[in-house]
């Protein structure tokens, strides 16, 4: 087993150093310009993360994050209210449920443009997208999540007068939290997405304006180091997600 | 049931008679939010237009779609069922999946220029992961009781993958076609509108930038229309298989 475990591993790197190298060799041959090898992508990545190339980069990362906290707070808050008007009045549920579920069968960035004409070029239209992204699979999460809740439950508290807020709130939630939290992981990571699909589509500021100007000066080696960053940005998001997603099964188990 | 039909058909209607008021009376500005009956009025006047834009990007997603499965479930079955391969593979494939794809789609543009290129390579790129992740699992699920009887019993292993294994991962892979498709659709129109000539994406980013709301309202709903019809279908095709199956 151990040799095994070595031999993965040791597979996994030797793929890692092939994919480099090649890039760096393809690069080369190709055109250095274009396909930046890693070899002119660390000087930029250090110029990047030195504050040379961009000053502003902090300011810039602080307006995307803002935009992401802003629409997930909202896809939070509408897509618990919405799925929880759906769950529980059943009529409504069958009626509007489908017309949800045919509206999630869109690509959601057909709506990007009139977001953009709507809002303008500024942070609300980035924030208006984000939340579109994230609103549906919470919604989703917490329509799921409340089939799964036992009917007894619900059922007792009902008995004993909880209205259905309170039974919502003090029954539901704890009883499905684990599907809940999973579709906020879910909500969080499309927020994020849809944060900076909309500022490389069209932005004044952001990280994703940031791409978007290297990009269309050709400063490619620049540009590889802005996504760099933005990867750490999305991995540590995501991290702390899935944090909370562990304390949450762990609270559900016990 | 015919309440619920009822509701759905009135909340609808409602929705537009409000939608119509409301801009009819001028409380928001009819340049950013047309009148419904506007936007009807212009699906004339720019329906050619969107709907040659739609079939071009139809045919980019269906080319795209194509290249997804082939390599997808290709990469799905071999990755899958090959042990080491799979214990090795599996951190860069979730990695794969998981990158928001936008950050590469300039260098994508770079390396490919503007127009189809890029909006076939980018919207394969988007079908491949689910298609392939599903199919992996699918593959890692099959009953080895099956597979150890039909090695037992001598059998090739051309004949293991074609009448074993793929037969048993169908539902995982249409599962995986049903998502990637809308995947697929959706990555040709973020190309088409980050560096699109034509299709839908380009006529709909257009639209936006000349300020010609009720256009873009028009363009918005008839492809909203026809991805929904997409879907539909498809999952009509799946029940259709699954009974077949049954």
């Amino acid at each position: 087993m151990r040799a095994g475990a070595g031999i993965v591993v040791a597979a996994r790197l030797a793929i890692v150093i092939v994919l480099v190298a090649g890039w760096e060799f393809a690069a080369r041959w190709y055109s250095p310009l274009l396909a930046a090898p890693p070899s002119l992508v660390l000087p930029a990545l250090v110029g990047v993360l030195s504050l040379d190339t961009y000053p502003e980069l902090p300011r810039h990362l602080l307006v995307t994050v803002r935009e992401i906290v802003i629409a997930f707070a909202m896809a939070v808050a509408g897509g618990l209210a919405t799925g929880f008007v759906l769950g529980l009045y059943r009529t409504l549920g069958r009626a509007y449920g489908p017309i949800l579920a045919a509206l999630y069968a869109v690509p959601a960035v057909v709506w990007y443009p009139s977001l953009m004409l709507f809002f303008g070029l500024d942070s609300s239209s980035k924030i208006a997208f984000g939340f579109l992204l994230g609103f549906f699979p919470i919604t989703l999460a917490v329509l799921a999540g409340i089939r799964q809740v036992n009917p007894h439950l619900v059922m007792v508290a009902r008995a004993f007068g909880a209205r259905p807020l309170t039974t919502f709130v003090k029954v539901m939630i704890p009883a499905m939290l684990f599907t809940l939290v999973g579709g906020l992981r879910t909500g969080l990571a499309l927020t994020v997405i849809g944060v900076i699909v909309g500022e490389i589509l069209g932005s004044k500021a952001g990280i994703g304006s940031l791409i978007n100007h290297a990009y269309g000066l050709l400063r490619t080696a620049d540009y590889v180091a802005l996504v760099l960053v933005t990867l750490v940005l999305i991995v540590a998001t995501d991290a702390l997600a899935s944090l909370v997603e562990h304390r949450a099964q762990r609270w559900t188990d016990s | 049931m015919i309440l619920v039909r009822l509701l759905q058909v009135a909340s609808v209607m409602l929705l537009l008679a409000l939608w119509e008021m409301v801009a009819g009376l001028g409380w928001v500005d009819r340049a950013f939010v047309p009148a419904p009956s506007a936007v009807a009025r212009s699906l004339g006047d720019t329906g050619g237009r969107a709907l040659a834009g739609l079939a071009d990007t139809l045919t980019k997603t269906a080319i795209a779609y194509a290249i997804a499965i082939v390599v997808g479930v290709g990469l799905g079955v071999t990755v899958g069922s090959i042990r080491l391969l799979r214990d090795v593979l599996n951190p860069f494939v979730i990695a794969a999946y998981g990158i928001p794809k936008i950050l590469i789609l300039p260098w994508i543009v770079l390396l490919t220029g503007f127009g189809t290129t890029p909006a076939i390579v980018y919207g394969a790129l988007h079908g491949i992961f689910p298609i392939m992740v599903l199919v992996m699992g699918g593959v890692r699920d099959v009953d080895r009781t099956l597979i150890t009887v039909a090695r037992a019993y001598g059998a090739s292993p051309w004949q293991l993958y074609w009448k074993v294994i793929l037969p048993a991962i169908v539902p995982s892979m249409l599962a995986g076609m049903r998502l990637g498709i809308v995947f697929c659709l959706l990555g040709v129109l973020v190309v088409e509108m980050f560096a699109g000539l034509r299709g839908m994406g380009y006529v709909l980013s257009s639209l936006a930038n000349a300020f010609r709301a009720p256009e873009l309202f028009a363009a918005t709903a008839l492809v909203s229309t026809a991805s929904i019809a997409i879907v539909l279908g498809l999952d009509w095709l799946n029940d259709r298989l699954s009974h077949w199956r049954a």
